[in-house]
């Protein structure tokens, strides 16, 4: 609900209990007033009469007048006028009508006179009915000037706030353009906005030093090791004997592992920093492809592969970021692999199951997506591959999940975590452990 | 073949510059984007080397000169940053490779002697050692006159060792060159062996001379002075 609607109908709310309240205020002031005033009129009428008696005239024609004069006997009662309120019913138009009748008594000399007039008044339940009707009209002309006027003034007071909610939505972190806001006189929205530009130049300038970073740290770390790397080649070549090329070699190997996990780094920091734009990619393709690549270490290491592969599969992930997820599913499949194993492989609109038998892991799976985490502690790998496929996942809404079972491992990764591909609607079920059978 | 070495970092063009002149190349070296671009007008190469990260400038500059000044020479780009915009923008603005720091020399030589088949030659060329022969644009090896049916890997392997003959080639310059930067975490090794036994074996089978010896502890070498 929008705010405005939300104001204009609490308004609105209170608009109407206040006018119920004020119509039964003014129905029982209104009906106080008549009697009152009609009283005086009554006893002031009855007054003059009894002046009259009191000066002596018995006459007094009062037919036609809603006035009688009686003689009574006896003492006048204690107080000299009384108010009576009776019903009559009126033939005329088939009604009880409200009459109200004022009784005075004067002495005139030794004759106590009683002098009644009345007057009908109306009843309040037929102007109360008026008062309603006025009520009900003037509640629909205030609520439609409510709301006309809410909109109309919410579209001139919340400006700024709904150019500031674009300019948030509209904000680009990797594109660096500082977010323009409305100037405003409004408090709350000045707060506001302060706070906004804050911390969107904040975030510019930590993600353009992260970046900067990455790129640095990897220029200044590669460099020299390019130099290394060239070095021990050209020594390679000096005519060395068995022992020194040995050691050669594990410098050579060593240098090289640096240089990877310094690659790795700096893709992780990648991903953290969300460097990376999705695009809608041909994730099925890139998948046989990225198999085809493994065929013949697949077949040196006489792997049997099954795979099912549905096609036109399109996913939104980065095209880069897709080859390395598929390249360290698959090579990690291939080397935790015992000769002569399998790999079983499943792409569907929902998910990918990469399956591969092998030997128990001897990490917790948890701990097998932490960096720098190795299971068989197998000295080639670096530790971030498994790390690298989570951070992926995470950057591009899947999510991945390990598990072992009779001496086969399987990582499943569940695409479009959202739902935002309508494809194949998602399990609402866990993630029940996948047991392939091996073929 | 003539090469520009572009490249700030001097130790670094020492080692490219050795091994090139062990090659029997011709070459000079830029330190920076105005001596580069004094040579290129001046002179022309083959082949340019070119860093992207140079001290008075970036490699990009060096690429809109050549393009405007239409030198039509083979670039390879040595860069330490493998960001992917960096290898997209420069393969787009017309380099013809891209290699990422550290690599092997022999790995350089073997992607140099690619563009420069590409470029010179318009990729119909014929590597012809003894009774070996390569066709590069049909992919086939001859031995004495026969083909071999050689796998796509045993062919790449093969043509390396041709282009780098009499060097010693690491296993670990022989797996980037055969599986690229997702070498990652594989016992490589292992696969290079089987990889070099299949080709060896399949080359003896066709009598062929056993060129390609194991260096103890390294790798293998090609080695073009057996008989």
């Amino acid at each position: 609900m929008k705010l405005i609607s939300k104001i204009t109908f609490w308004y609105i709310v209170i608009i109407v209990l206040i006018m119920c309240l004020t119509m039964f205020t003014a129905r029982n002031s209104i009906a106080k007033h008549i009697r009152e005033h009609e009283t005086q009129r009554l006893t002031a009428q009855n007054d003059s009469i009894g002046a009259l008696l009191l000066a002596g005239v018995r006459d007094i024609n009062t037919t036609g007048t809603p006035i009688t004069i009686t003689r009574i006997t006896g003492n006048i009662p204690h107080s000299k006028t009384q108010v009576q309120e009776t019903e009559h019913y009126n033939s005329h138009i088939g009604r009880n009508e409200h009459r109200l009748n004022v009784i005075s008594w004067y002495q005139a000399g030794n004759d106590t006179y009683k002098v009644t007039s009345y007057n009908y008044v109306t009843r309040s339940y037929l102007y109360f009915s008026s008062l309603v009707w006025t009520l009900v009209w003037k509640l629909l002309l205030i609520a439609v000037a409510v709301v006309i006027s809410g909109a109309l003034l919410s579209r001139y007071l919340l400006s700024p706030f709904r150019h500031t909610m674009s300019a948030i939505k509209q904000f680009d972190i990797t594109k660096k353009d500082k977010v323009r806001l409305m100037q405003t006189t409004t408090k709350e929205f000045k707060e506001l906005n302060c706070f906004v530009s804050h911390m969107t130049d904040k975030a510019i300038e930590d993600y353009t030093a992260v970046k900067e970073f990455s790129e640095n740290a990897s220029h200044e770390l590669q460099t020299p090791l390019a130099v290394l790397q060239s070095k021990l080649e050209l020594l390679a070549e000096t005519g060395i004997d068995e022992p020194q090329a040995k050691l050669i070699e594990e410098m050579q190997i060593a240098i090289e592992k640096l240089s990877r996990i310094n690659r790795s780094l700096t893709l992780l920091t990648k991903l953290d920093n969300l460097e990376f734009k999705p695009s809608q990619i041909k994730f099925c393709r890139l998948a046989k492809e990225v198999v085809g690549m493994y065929n013949d270490r697949i077949e040196l290491k006489q792997l049997k592969i099954n795979s099912r592969m549905d096609s036109g599969i399109y996913l939104n992930i980065h095209q880069t970021l897709a080859e390395i997820l598929l390249n360290n599913l698959i090579s990690n499949a291939i080397r935790h692999n015992i000769e002569g194993g399998s790999i079983d492989l499943e792409l569907t609109n929902s998910h990918l199951y990469i399956s591969n038998t092998g030997l128990p892991p001897e990490l917790p799976p948890d701990e097998l997506f932490k960096r720098f985490r190795k299971s068989n502690q197998s000295a080639e790998s670096t530790g971030l591959g498994l790390a690298i496929v989570k951070q992926i996942c995470e950057v591009s809404n899947f999510e991945v999940s390990y598990d072992y079972h009779e001496s086969w491992h399987h990582i499943r990764v569940q695409f479009n975590k959202e739902g935002d591909f309508k494809n194949e609607p998602r399990p609402d079920h866990g993630y029940p452990p996948l047991i392939l059978e091996p073929a | 073949m003539k090469v520009l070495v572009i490249e700030d970092n001097r130790q670094l063009a020492d080692s490219i510059c050795n091994f090139l002149q062990g090659e029997g190349y011709v070459y000079e070296r830029a330190h920076d984007v105005k001596t580069a671009e004094d040579k290129l007008l001046m002179f022309s190469y083959d082949c340019i080397l070119l860093d992207l990260m140079l001290p008075d400038g970036s490699g990009f500059d060096i690429l809109d000169f050549i393009k405007n000044k239409q030198i039509s020479s083979g670039l390879l780009i040595i860069s330490a940053r493998d960001a992917l915009d960096d290898k997209i923008n420069g393969l787009e603005n017309g380099a013809d490779d891209y290699l990422t720091k550290p690599f092997h020399l022999s790995e350089l030589n073997a992607r140099l002697k690619a563009i420069y088949r590409r470029k010179k030659l318009e990729g119909t060329d014929t590597i012809i050692f003894n009774d070996i022969s390569l066709d590069t644009d049909r992919m086939e090896v001859l031995v004495n006159d026969t083909p071999l049916d050689v796998t796509r890997k045993e062919y790449d392997l093969l043509l390396y060792f041709l282009i780098n003959k009499n060097r010693v080639l690491s296993r670990q310059a022989i797996a980037t060159h055969l599986w690229g930067d997702y070498t990652d975490n594989l016992a490589n090794f292992d696969f290079v062996y089987q990889h070099v036994k299949n080709l060896r074996k399949k080359i003896s089978a066709a009598r062929g001379a056993d060129y390609i010896e194991t260096v103890y502890g390294v790798g293998y070498k090609f080695n073009a002075n057996k008989v």
